[in-house]
């Protein structure tokens, strides 16, 4: 993992995979199973192999075969349950030490898997090495929890009437839920891939559809696919269903698929995408590496967009017909997303964990060409600015984002991130809001590099790394050459530097190796004397988040005579820097003043201060450091900066700034933006916005009708009654967006009362009133929520009498239009359901606004029945959205159950995550908080949740961790009874153990009884010992295992986890149990003794040794199937 | 015999036989009717025929009829078509001769001593058509046109009255009606929906207040989430016109059916197998050669599983 030493790609496994066959001859979607069978083929690396480990997540392996002898095998899953015993221990820190042990035991990154398959001895014992092995595994998966996604919608009919379909799903390498392979980016094989499905439907997976056959009954079919470009088990997919197909018009080897009815949607909403695939590959002088490509759009998606070999999966929510607006650049740019990651992340493959930045910053950035190509420059400098912003303020509030993480050894001193309450060590461990910011800070990255090297270069180099991908793709019998399609850093870095020559080391060393980024505060002062524009920029690198940074920083100033661009050194100690001005303070007033695009513009000066020749100074204008400048001119510099510099960043930067200055100037400057047409339209939103808030500001001042109003008047309303919209015509994009913007700013409004304006809220309902959309070519689904969501905006606290209760009678006036329009708009919408139910959304925010008001009564019922499954996914997020907050006002605790129960059974993935990610921005409690709800059962049900609850989802796994850390903390829950009996902190070490003292009560002699307490003793503190050590006890131990030739593999795992216990450390839970059902029998079977490594406590290994038992099978954390030879 | 008479009688005869004759027209017509029942007759006796049945006058009659109606039709075809508009005698004697009757022999025959004389069918005015309501002035003929013209048809037929009122062309009184229309209805469905269905509420003390219609859970939640109302579809029919859209829609479910539908490959695969079958498929597919639309191949006699 380090980069210095990686010239090449070592395996870490003692055999390479070649290729491997998938076959799946049963999918029944009745019972949601699905059997089948793998075949790999490996070569040894090493002389005599006599172990293969492989990854498998709850697939029931029947059988093993090794070149047709059947092998006996282990399947122990440690991260199904992380803490082992029933201890009172609850610690986050333990939990995530734990957990990252649990991975790393199994990770294929290091050569570990969760199936160890014996070679049988006939095999190694003729010292034949390097020949070719064949590993044939029978599998069954029965409802699976992760992995595999059923969604069989309840109606009449058959399976292909009702809709059903299956596709696979995962966060990160997670193949391995659904069949046994090497679940690692950097093992590549090629692929045959054989799915036998009911004949009305199709099974969409990856590589080339080599033909359809018929089953003898004639009842279902056979997909033969054959993947020959050597492909990352994680990067193989499958969907099952009963699509409708669509053959590209453009580009025949493409093909769509969609769920029946919704293929004319599925043809509107693909018809750009040939354009994407022309852009990618001028850009990269490059083919698409796949000989074709299927996009797939399946309901209930565990995320929008998930790319696979030559396919991707994408949520049906995507599809839109031509009368949607709003929805058409989001799917454009889930399509650019999902194919920019075809070539870098599907084609070209990490090498490491470590070097996942390169491939999500790759993507990332040519997926931000796209953008700059398709929506043009404003939209792409806005989209940078609002990215930067994003990572900025995530590290700023969370911590720093390491984009390659090194790690030395496996001690806690070296974690990289100590600041976090996860490890960054693997995927698996990491949170999902850390990953996203993760994968934009990359894309940023690449960008810097660009600004560095050239976009050129740039390009360059990418064609560079698939090239040589593609010429080692090709070499289809010498599978050592694949690693050329493998990308890590090193190489990376190494391409970079041969085509361009230039040394980004710095570069990289700031912002790839370090966290965090770097916060300027800048101020200036004009020296008139000298006509030197004295500036000041300091740092804060101190602040969490926060690095130093040194080196060229670019200030662009704009005088009268024209913008003078200038390059400072940030250096260790000089805050100051002195710039010449070029221009003396307003010498021609007539002049027209030049600005840096070139253009030359009259400016009305005599707001400006008549001593300086400044109008605004810009720092890092172009966004080449990931930082926030905090920057302080005088207000009227901040409207000349708004109304005269063409860029948007500035022109956004200004509206922020002018939010501190309500003044009438400020009032102008907006105003005037927003009547300008040739104003990028996002930028004239944001001043709607910042307009409202100075008019609040304002309000004792405030002269003619409320902010806005008139504008839009003018610029929406009939000339002949200017108190009615026209009718909607949302031909033009910029101004439909504006229409929809405004109402919902100006509903910010308040007078001196702190009260919306009358005049404001009747505008409003006004426009809902008047508003026809009979004659436009496009719906009006969104501007309608967005005028609910104006009328939610208008809302204010109810004036509350001794705390009454909420009656109709006493109903506000005004409230009572305002719940009028709301509760036609909600039953209209059962008759015309909007496009993706958006009236429905907002009618539920706004709601759950008047009952925060106090307008109604607080009452979660409404929303329980929106949030149950069934309803539309935007609609149930809205609705848990509502509870969530119902839950932190009300601190209820039956609605927080009801949320945790949702997570825990809910069918639908995303909303089980969102749900988590929701109690985690907006918590019932906090760590700092005290509440009622924070109580002994709650910590225990959220340690379940995550502890083994979560298990076959890794995403939901750190969702419950988050949330476990956001109510608790990192140390012991507060709520909990004193810990002296319960447990020791080892603070050196940051781990908490089991107090030994209260072994003996909780021991031997009650353990064995209830299957609940069994595997209390010793396990865990066997995990503390895991980590770090793993990977060179395996070496370690291989060479002396062929020289202890035992009869039964059973046997031999005994012996050898009491022999080699003390290093091996997840050996304690190989256990093997003839079955699942006969486990109680074979309890006490297989005795072992435990034994800790030195660093563990003395005490403890007295007590451990004298009782010899394992983890008990009742955890059915290990579980061996029977032979069939049995 | 008036020509004019003959023709328009025989007509009127022939459609409407045995009606009870109520109407002065019908009474009209009636009347030459039997006058000519009576010649007939009278032609009968002079040939000898003491008596003859009914069907057979009224055959006979018939035919009498046909023939002098072709008489009047050829006659007044002959006349238009040397442009004039009322038939001479030669156009008769033309006609006659056309019909192969021998024309010189009419003299002779009409002063036969046996001829017996029928008295001329009583004056019965020929029936005036009623005057449809009349409306406006008549029209007469512009100076340019000849007085032979058909004549202007009555007035009701192309003169317009403006009857509707005053129409609110106010643009606003306009769309606040149609706002206002168009949210009683709305109001008025939803609540009827919310009466005669399950409801929401979100007062506890009037739960009639402001009904919500209950939440229903679907089995297929993005099926109308996603899919444009019909209301929306017609709206978008009448502002765009891209009906070819549909058509290709449907020729591509068509092209899935084929591959998908098992009914259809049970054809195929009576077929020999890669034989006829694809060479059509590419025709009909424009030359698409996509795997997804390959028919699906029949079992391997050998092949297990």
């Amino acid at each position: 993992m380090n980069r210095k030493k990686d010239k090449g790609f070592e395996s870490p496994r003692p055999f390479k995979l070649t290729h491997q066959a998938v076959c799946i001859n049963n999918i029944n979607f009745q019972r949601k199973s699905v059997i089948g069978y793998v075949e790999l083929t490996i070569f040894p690396t090493v002389v005599n192999l006599n172990r293969i480990k492989l990854n498998s997540k709850q697939c029931r392996i029947y059988r093993v075969r090794v070149n047709e002898l059947e092998a006996p095998f282990i399947y122990n899953d440690p991260t199904l349950e992380v803490c082992h015993h029933e201890s009172k221990q609850r610690n986050l820190n333990y939990f995530s030490s734990a957990y990252t042990a649990a991975v790393s035991a199994v990770d294929p990154d290091a050569g570990h898997g969760e199936l160890v398959i014996k070679v049988p001895s006939e095999l190694w014992k003729q010292g034949d090495d390097l020949k070719v092995l064949k590993v044939y595994i029978e599998f069954s998966l029965d409802q699976p929890k992760g992995g595999l996604h059923f969604v069989v919608p309840d109606v009449e009919g058959s399976m292909a009437d009702r809709g059903a379909h299956v596709f696979s799903f995962g966060y990160q390498n997670s193949t391995r839920f659904w069949f046994p392979c090497v679940d690692s980016y950097s093992e590549l094989c090629t692929w045959k891939l054989e799915f036998t499905v009911d004949a009305s439907m199709v099974a969409v997976s990856c590589g080339d559809l080599v033909e359809t056959i018929y089953t003898h009954d004639m009842r279902k079919k056979t997909f033969h696919y054959v993947l020959p470009i050597p492909t990352a088990a994680p990067n193989i997919s499958l969907a099952v269903g009963p699509f409708e197909i669509l053959v590209d018009p453009y580009m025949h080897e493409v093909t769509h698929f969609c769920l029946p009815q919704l293929l004319p949607l599925l043809k509107h909403s693909m018809s750009y995408l040939h354009e994407i695939f022309e852009f990618y590959e001028e850009i990269l002088t490059c083919r698409y590496p796949y000989a074709c490509f299927k996009t797939v759009f399946v309901d209930e998606a565990y995320v929008q967009v998930s790319t696979y070999a030559s396919m991707s999966i994408f949520t049906t929510n995507l599809l839109h017909s031509a009368m949607i607006i709003d929805q058409t650049p989001q799917t454009r740019r889930c399509l650019a997303q999902a194919l920019a990651q075809q070539f870098f992340g599907c084609f070209i493959s990490r090498m490491s964990w470590a070097d996942e930045w390169v491939l999500k910053g790759i993507s990332g950035y040519i997926y931000g060409l796209y953008l700059k190509k398709t929506f043009g420059v404003n939209e792409y400098r806005h989209w940078i600015k609002e990215e930067l912003d994003k990572i900025v303020d995530y590290e700023l509030k969370m911590g720093g984002v390491l984009l390659h993480p090194t790690f030395s050894g496996g001690k806690e001193k070296d974690n990289p991130t100590p600041h976090l309450h996860f490890s960054i060590k693997h995927p698996h461990t990491l949170s999902w809001e850390y990953y996203k910011m993760f994968q934009c800070k990359a894309h940023l990255v690449m960008r810097l590099i660009e600004n560095r090297i050239s976009m050129e270069f740039m390009l360059q180099v990418f064609n560079k790394l698939l090239s040589l991908a593609s010429t080692a793709s090709s070499q289809k019998y010498q599978s050592q050459m694949w690693s050329q399609m493998l990308l890590s850093t090193h190489a990376f870095l190494k391409s970079i530097s041969n085509v361009s020559g230039k040394d980004i080391g710095p570069l990289i060393k700031q912002w790839v190796d370090q966290s965090a980024v770097v916060k300027f505060f800048g101020s200036f002062a004009f020296n008139r004397k000298r006509n030197v524009l004295e500036l000041e920029i300091r740092q804060d690198y101190t602040s969490s988040g926060t690095q130093k940074y040194v080196g060229p920083i670019k200030v662009t100033v704009q005088e009268l005579d024209g913008s003078f661009n200038h390059t400072l050194q940030i250096e260790e100690n000089s805050l100051k820097h002195d710039i010449p001005c070029h221009s003396k303070s307003r010498r021609n007033k007539k002049k027209k003043i030049p600005l840096m695009n070139g253009e030359e513009v009259d400016m009305d000066l005599s707001a400006m201060d008549a001593d300086s020749p400044l109008l605004w100074i810009r720092i890092d204008p172009d966004m080449s450091i990931l930082r926030k400048v905090e920057f302080e001119q005088a207000d009227f510099m901040w409207q000349y900066q708004l109304r005269y510099e063409r860029d948007v960043v500035a022109q956004e930067e200004a509206i922020s700034a002018l939010e501190k200055f309500p003044t009438p100037a400020s009032r102008l400057a907006l105003t005037d933006i927003l009547e300008q047409e040739q104003c990028f339209y996002k930028v004239r939103m944001q001043a709607c916005f910042c307009l409202a808030k100075i008019a609040n500001a304002m309000v004792s001042t405030w002269q003619g009708p409320p902010a806005m109003k008139s504008l839009f008047t003018r610029m929406f309303c009939c000339k002949s009654c200017p108190n009615i919209v026209k009718t909607n015509n949302f031909i033009n994009f910029q101004s439909y967006f504006l229409q929809k913007t405004m109402p919902v700013a100006m509903a910010l409004l308040r007078d001196v009362q702190n009260l919306c304006p009358k005049d404001v809220l009747n505008f409003i309902l006004d426009l809902i009133k008047y508003n026809d959309n009979r004659k436009n070519k496009f719906s009006d689904n969104y501007y309608r929520a967005d005028l609910i969501e104006a009328l939610t905006n208008s809302l204010t606290p109810a004036i509350s009498i001794n705390n009454e209760v909420r009656t109709v009678d006493n109903l506000n006036a005004d409230v009572r239009l305002i719940l009028e329009e709301i509760t036609r708009f909600l039953n209209m919408e059962k008759l015309l359901p909007s496009f993706r139910n958006t009236i429905t959304v907002s009618c539920l925010r706004a709601i759950r606004q008047l009952q925060k008001n106090g307008h109604i009564p607080s009452d979660a019922s409404l929303f329980k029945s929106y949030a149950e499954y069934g309803h539309f996914v935007d609609v149930r997020i809205a609705a848990v959205e509502a509870l969530v907050d119902y839950t932190r006002v009300e601190r209820n605790s039956t609605e927080l159950q009801w949320l945790l129960s949702m997570v825990r059974n809910d069918p639908c993935h995303y909303v089980r995550h969102e749900i988590l990610g929701m109690l985690c921005k907006n918590p019932p409690f906090t760590k700092t908080t005290d509440s009622a709800l924070c109580n002994e059962a709650l910590v225990d049900q959220l340690w379940k949740l995550m502890n083994s609850g979560t298990s076959h989802d890794w995403r939901l796994r750190c969702d419950a961790v988050n949330l476990y850390y956001t109510l608790f903390g990192l140390t012991r829950p507060s709520c909990l009874p004193l810990p002296e009996l319960g447990l020791v902190l080892n603070l050196k070490e940051k781990k908490a153990v089991l107090n030994p003292t209260i072994k003996p009560e909780l021991g031997v002699g009650t353990v064995m009884d209830t299957p609940a307490s069994i595997g209390i003793h010793g396990v865990g503190m066997s995990y503390t010992a895991v980590s770090g050590k793993e990977p060179p006890s395996v070496e370690q131990s291989m060479p002396s295992m062929p020289t202890t030739p035992v009869p039964s593999f059973a046997k031999e795992t005994g012996s050898m986890s009491s022999k080699h216990g003390s290093e091996h450390g997840h050996h304690h839970h190989h256990h093997h149990h003839e079955h699942k059902k006969k486990k109680k029998k074979h309890k006490h079977k297989h005795k072992h003794k435990h034994k800790h490594e030195s660093r563990d406590k003395e005490k403890d290994r007295e007590r451990d040794n004298s009782h010899t038992y394992s983890n008990s099978p009742a955890s059915g954390r290990s579980l061996r199937s029977p032979s069939l030879s049995d | 015999f008036s020509k004019n008479g003959v023709k328009e009688g025989g007509y009127a005869v022939i459609s409407e036989d045995d009606k009870a004759a109520t109407s002065p027209a019908e009474n009209y017509n009636l009347a030459r009717r039997r006058t000519l029942q009576v010649v007939v007759s009278a032609l009968l006796t002079e040939c000898g025929f003491e008596s003859a049945e009914k069907v057979a006058v009224e055959t006979l009659t018939e035919m009498m009829q046909s023939f002098i109606s072709e008489i009047g039709r050829c006659a007044k075809a002959y006349c238009e078509h040397t442009a004039r508009s009322v038939p001479t005698l030669s156009d008769t004697v033309v006609t006659l001769i056309e019909m192969g009757f021998n024309a010189d022999t009419l003299p002779v025959y009409a002063k036969r001593s046996q001829r017996m004389v029928i008295t001329a069918p009583p004056v019965t005015n020929p029936p005036v058509t009623p005057r449809a309501l009349s409306a406006g002035q008549k029209r007469t003929h512009p100076a340019y046109i000849p007085s032979h013209f058909p004549e202007f048809p009555d007035p009701h037929t192309y003169i317009k009255t403006p009857t509707f009122r005053e129409p609110v062309s106010d643009y606003q009184v306009v769309r606040e009606k149609a706002a206002t229309q168009r949210r009683d209805v709305e109001r008025a469905l939803t609540r009827f929906m919310a009466k005669t269905g399950e409801t929401q509420s979100l007062f506890k003390d009037d739960i009639t207040a402001f009904p919500l219609i209950a939440a229903r859970p679907t089995s297929i939640p993005y099926l109308s989430a996603l899919l444009p109302s019909e209301l929306e579809l017609q709206t978008l029919e009448e502002t765009d016109s891209s009906e070819q859209d549909d058509q290709t829609d449907s020729e591509n479910t068509g092209g899935n059916n084929i591959t998908d539908d098992p009914g259809n490959d049970k054809e195929n695969s009576m077929l020999p197998p890669s034989g006829v079958v694809p060479s059509q498929k590419v025709t009909e597919d424009n030359v698409i050669d996509n795997p997804y639309l390959r028919p699906v191949k029949k079992p391997k006699v050998r092949r297990k599983k």
